[in-house]
Formats: structure tokens, C-alpha cells, sequence
């Protein structure tokens, strides 16, 4: 008991977590997201010339549905390119941040002790790329899971692996 | 039987089957509306069709079953004390659980499996509402070396806490602490949940109307006599009696579910946690213990204030989803001495409003363009390009706009943080007025918000998950927000304090 003190903590020298350098997820990630989206693309397209040719008197507007179809798609690709180029991520001693969004920037930080479990996720076409997402759960439901894609193969189990020793520790 | 499961290992080999049979059932569940109209319509081309795509489901079903199978393997590392399950065929998912983690393990059978006689073992911990480990085929004697072995160190804990729970027991009759009696039921009857009885009883008007209506008994209610006493009266005449009719329907069935919900509630103090007893029909009794509480939400509206009523709501840590109506404990009716001494007892101390943080106003012009503007431009262009009659009710919209610009601006001017050395306050609402409190203790997780043409204006927001919910703050200063999360990230990563 004599030890203990209780100081005033300098909130102004603590460590900042919107400081902190992120580091961005794999680029051979955006090879990923292309090729899901540009599957879609293609089956929709596939479905659109198959009503076309099958059913041909039903249709007006041919192209402008064409023009249409293809502009949401372009839209979704600048989405996602923006979404792909806003994901960052870093494991600090204590705890993980996660940056991600689209027109909002939303930080994620989940301190290490309280994570429960973690998994490792890979995807159909992203293992192709060696790439595997890492999901960390914690006991707040869905809203503060955190999921970060793109990440090499061996890396993502060096994390999981970290992530496993930094829970241990904490009891 | 000493099993030994530091390899990883298959379920049994009729997992398969059950794996097989489950699919089936839900596809026959799924489509037996279509099944049973192609059956009756069958005629030979059809059946041919039918059973050719029966088979190739079956196939499909089949060698997927078996890849399943085949994919999904368990095992313990007993080195680094870890459950790790690996499942998918195609998107490949590992899990790692730590075994000290580990809250639940759940035996279960269900029709198929008890058909063919191999049991599932379910893995769950804390929080998150999907189970984590489902294993679908093991033997009974496998399942229970399993879950022993699953639950090692949990042994201990769980005698622990058995013997405290005996312990406990004589002490049942214990001093009522707190005693909710009629007269403040009453108050809390009257003055809250309008809109929800206002609901219930549209509905309910709407349903015996629409059942009328479909029995033909249009001549009981004849919509004729009603226009005549419309039009015999004057439009306000009756605008005034419908409402007071509306008005005091409301309070009686207020009154009278509180009253039957709550009659007799007593929380009485045990051992450092909270006995709850009430209900006239059915006498309800819950146990709420301080550490697994995750938000305390206090309401009191401008009514309830001067009758010295409030509410509090008590969200606890989800555990298991089958107890998920009872993470919420509803205290009604106590007066501000008693919710101090509740709130002692919850946090050891009142929590105090610490240093402010209001949002920026243009929280309030957003919501008054998306409450307000929004509506009335979409009013406004139906009634000019589609159908001209509905600007006969051009008052009804004024009297919306004003009354909702009112509750808007009271919202606002009650959307607070507060933020002390243990506690967060956020205060909000326009007529009834919540302040939920958590501890910073209790946080999961932080996330902060930003839109790209916020940034110059230094405004963001502040979400802080919790095991009971998250409590978010809009468009406050962000430098401060980000001040703050700092601080509580230093404080929740260097204690290890008790969260549930």
C-alpha cells in the first residue's frame, strides 16, 4: 500500500491513436475486389443478353438500360476503389486499430484485453492471391468485431498468432 | 474413456449423414409449398423433370456433405491452451478460441441426430451472438471427454460459484431495499409511453374494423351514421372529442399495464447483488448483479419531474441469447433518492456530470432537413404534379412542421456528453429526457466518425461499444473526442478491470 500513488495523468502526453502511421492493406487485395465485382458484372451482363435475345419484343430502351447497368457498376468500382484505398491498419502493444469507410472515416481501436476470440478467414479468390482476413470478436456483439481483409498469408498468422499471446498475457 | 485430442480430428463419419439430412430438411422446409403444387400437377414430362432435379440435389447435397466433412476438423493445443477449429470448403475459415475464454459447452441433440445417435457440441463464449465452435456429430462419451477437457480450468470457478449460490439462500428474506408502491405506479402510468399505447391501440381498432368489415357487420358501425355525426357537429367539435376519448383510453391502459406489469416491485439487497420481484398476475423475479451491468439509461420527462418519478433501465452483458430478454431490467417509478442509492449500489458511487460536450449545431439542421424538409418538399411536389386535394390538409402539415421543429430543438438542446474520471453520461431526448451512464471500464471497443467535409470543421463522432449495447454521440468537437478515447484506451489497457 505504501507504493501506491495516483497521479495526475498529462492527457496531453499520451499516446495519440489518430497519430499513429497505419499501414495499408494489401494492394494485391484491390485484384480481389476487382474480379468479384467484375464477376457480378459480367453474369449481369450474360442475364441481360439472354432476356434480350430470348424475349426480344418485350424490351424498350435497350441501350439506355445498357447505360444504365454499366454506370452502377462504374459507380460500385469507384466505390470500392475509394473503400480499398481507405482501409489501414495497426497492432499497437496494446491494442489494434482498424480504418475503414467510404465518404465518413471511421477509426476502430480494440484494446487487446478485451478481445475473445480470433479467426482467420480465407476467401475463394483471395486465396489465390496467398491473402486471408483476420476477425477479431469481442464480447460487444457484431457492431465491434473487426474484420480486416488483405493481408498475406503469413503475416495474417503472425498476427493471429500475436493477438493470441497478447490476450494470454492479460490474465 | 481418456481421449486424446491434440490432433486435429474429423467428427464421427456419419456426420455426413447429419450434415446431408439437415440440408434436406431445410430445403423441404424452404420449398414444400412448390413441391407439393408440382405433385398434384404431375404429369409425366413434369415427374421426369422433378426427379432428375431431385437426383441431382441429392448428388450436389452429397458430395458437399462430405467435403464439409472432410473440411472441418478440431483440435486443443494444449501447449498454447487454445480450441481451434478449421471449417469451409471453399472460403476457408480458422477459429481460435482460448480455452479460458470458453463460458458454455452445450450438449445437444436434435431429430436427426437422435435418429441416428451421435450428439452436438456447441462452444460459446462471451458476447457475440453466432455460437463459435458447432460441432455437429460426436459421440456421447467423445462430447463429454470434450467438454471436461474444454472446461478444465473452468472447473474450478464453476464449484465456486455453486457454493456461494448455497450460501446465499438462507439469506433469501432479506430487507426490502426498495419498494415501488401504487401511488408511483400510477404516476409513471400516466405520464409515459404515449406513443407506444397510441400504437397499440390503432391497431387494435384497425384489427376489429378490418374483422368487422370481412364479417359483413358493416351495418354496426355504419361508416354512414359517423359522417352524419361528423356533419352534424362541427369538424373541431368532434376532432376534440376524438381526442380526448384517444387521450383518456391511453391513460387507462397505461395505468393498467404498468400497474399488472409492475404491481409490488421489490428489489431487496443479497450479498452484493439485487433481487427484483414484481407482477400481479405473474410475480417475475430476477437477479441483476453489479458487475455484469453494462448500461444504466435514467429517464424523466418534463411531467415525471414534477411528480419526482423516473424510470431506470438496466442493460446487463449478453451471455446467451435465450436470456436475451432479461439482459433489460426495468425499474419504474423510484424517486431521485432511491435512483442515487440504486446507482451507488451499481457504481459504488453517483456518477457526476464531469466536463460537457455539446454537438455542433449543425446536427440540428440536419435533422430538421431530414424530419422536416424532407417530408414537406415530398408533400409539397405530390400535391402539386400528382393529386392537388391533399393541400386541403395544408394545416395538418404546419401544425407537423411546428411541433416537430419543437421537439427538434429541444433534442438538440438536451444532447449532452458528460464525461468524469470513471463515467460516461449521455444525456438526450426531447421530451423524455435519458441520460444512459456506462463505466469506462466497461468499454469493448471505441470507434470514432468522420466525414471527409467535416474534417476542416474539427466535428465527428463517438461511438463506444459495450457488451450491452452501444452508446454513440454525434458531430462533437474532434480533437476532443479524440483527446478523450486516448485517455480511456490508457485507462482500459492498463487495468484489468472486471467487465462482466
Amino acid at each position: 500500500m505504501e507504493n501506491f500513488t495516483n497521479e495526475t495523468i498529462d492527457t496531453k502526453a499520451l499516446p495519440r491513436f489518430e497519430a499513429v502511421q497505419l499501414s495499408p492493406i494489401d494492394p494485391k487485395y484491390w485484384r480481389v475486389i476487382l474480379i468479384s465485382i467484375i464477376g457480378f458484372f459480367l453474369l449481369g451482363i450474360a442475364i441481360m443478353v439472354t432476356l434480350f435475345f430470348l424475349v426480344e419484343e418485350e424490351f424498350e430502351h435497350k441501350p439506355l438500360l445498357f447505360s444504365a447497368y454499366v454506370t452502377v457498376f462504374a459507380i460500385a468500382l469507384l466505390l470500392s476503389r475509394i473503400s480499398f484505398k481507405k482501409k489501414a491498419y495497426a497492432f499497437r502493444t496494446h491494442d489494434v486499430i482498424f480504418r475503414s469507410g467510404i465518404i465518413a472515416t471511421n477509426t476502430m481501436v480494440i484494446p487487446y484485453n478485451r478481445v475473445q476470440h480470433v479467426a482467420l478467414h480465407e476467401g475463394f479468390i483471395a486465396r489465390f492471391f496467398g491473402l486471408a482476413k483476420v476477425e477479431i470478436f469481442t464480447a460487444g456483439g457484431i457492431s465491434s468485431d473487426l474484420e480486416i481483409p488483405g493481408i498475406a498469408k503469413e503475416e495474417a498468422e503472425n498476427i493471429k498468432q500475436l493477438l493470441m499471446g497478447k490476450i494470454q498475457k492479460q490474465l | 474413456m481418456e481421449s486424446n485430442f491434440n490432433q486435429p480430428q474429423r467428427q464421427s463419419l456419419v456426420g455426413i449423414l447429419v450434415i446431408f439430412l439437415e440440408m434436406i430438411f431445410q430445403l423441404l422446409k424452404a420449398m414444400w409449398p412448390i413441391i407439393v403444387i408440382t405433385l398434384l400437377k404431375a404429369n409425366s414430362l413434369s415427374v421426369l423433370i422433378g426427379s432428375l432435379t431431385l437426383l441431382a440435389v441429392a448428388v450436389y447435397f452429397g458430395v458437399y456433405s462430405f467435403l464439409k466433412y472432410r473440411n472441418f476438423t478440431f483440435y486443443i493445443d494444449e501447449e498454447n491452451e487454445e480450441f481451434i477449429i478449421s471449417d469451409g470448403i471453399i472460403n476457408k475459415t480458422k477459429t481460435t478460441i482460448q480455452l479460458h475464454k470458453i463460458q458454455q459447452v452445450n450438449i445437444k441433440q436434435n431429430l436427426i441426430q437422435r435418429l441416428i445417435g451421435v450428439y452436438a457440441l456447441d462452444v460459446d463464449t462471451a458476447g457475440s451472438d453466432k455460437k463459435e465452435g458447432n460441432i455437429k456429430a460426436i459421440s456421447h462419451d467423445l462430447a463429454l471427454a470434450l467438454k471436461s477437457k474444454l472446461l478444465e480450468n473452468e472447473g474450478k470457478k464453476v464449484a465456486v460459484s455453486e457454493e456461494e449460490i448455497a450460501a446465499e439462500k438462507p439469506e433469501y428474506q432479506a430487507i426490502p431495499f426498495l419498494k415501488v408502491n401504487l401511488g408511483s405506479l400510477l404516476k409513471i402510468g400516466i405520464t409515459s409511453n404515449y406513443v407506444k399505447s397510441v400504437g397499440l391501440i390503432l391497431t387494435f381498432f384497425f384489427t376489429i374494423y378490418e374483422n368487422l368489415h370481412q364479417a359483413g357487420a358493416e351495418d354496426v358501425i355504419s361508416t354512414e351514421k359517423l359522417e352524419g355525426f361528423v356533419d352534424n357537429n362541427s369538424v373541431w367539435y368532434s376532432g376534440l372529442l376524438f381526442v380526448l376519448i384517444m387521450f383518456s383510453v391511453v391513460f387507462l391502459i397505461n395505468i393498467g399495464r404498468t400497474v399488472i406489469k409492475f404491481f409490488d416491485y421489490t428489489v431487496t439487497k443479497q450479498k452484493g447483488s439485487l433481487m427484483l420481484t414484481y407482477g400481479l398476475i405473474n410475480t417475475q423475479s430476477t437477479i441483476l448483479k453489479p458487475e455484469k451491468v453494462q448500461i444504466v439509461k435514467v429517464s424523466r420527462n418534463y411531467l415525471q419531474k414534477k411528480l419526482n418519478v423516473l424510470e431506470i433501465k438496466i442493460r446487463q452483458a449478453i451471455s446467451d441469447e435465450k436470456k436475451d430478454n432479461k439482459s433489460l431490467i426495468e425499474v419504474p417509478g423510484c424517486n431521485a433518492f432511491e435512483r442515487d442509492e440504486i446507482l451507488r449500489l451499481l457504481f459504488k458511487q453517483v456518477p457526476e456530470k464531469g466536463v460537457m460536450m455539446k454537438p455542433n449545431f449543425r446536427k440540428l439542421i440536419f435533422s430538421i432537413f431530414l424530419i422536416i424538409v424532407l417530408p414537406l418538399t415530398v408533400y409539397f411536389l405530390f400535391g402539386k404534379y400528382v393529386e392537388p386535394r391533399v393541400f386541403e390538409y395544408a394545416n395538418v402539415a404546419v401544425f407537423f412542421a411546428i411541433f416537430m421543429l419543437v421537439l427538434l430543438f429541444f433534442g438538440f438542446r438536451n444532447y449532452r456528453l458528460f464525461v468524469n474520471d470513471n463515467h460516461i453520461i449521455k444525456q438526450s431526448g426531447a421530451w423524455d429526457v435519458d441520460h444512459e451512464i456506462i463505466e469506462i471500464g466497461k468499454i469493448q471497443a471505441i470507434t470514432t466518425s468522420q466525414l471527409f467535409w467535416h474534417k476542416s470543421l474539427n466535428i465527428g463522432s463517438l461511438t463506444m461499444h459495450t457488451a450491452g449495447g452501444n452508446i454513440t454521440f454525434h458531430l462533437g468537437k474532434f480533437d476532443k473526442i479524440n483527446e478523450y478515447v486516448n485517455l480511456w484506451l490508457y485507462e482500459i489497457e492498463t487495468s484489468n478491470s472486471n467487465w462482466m
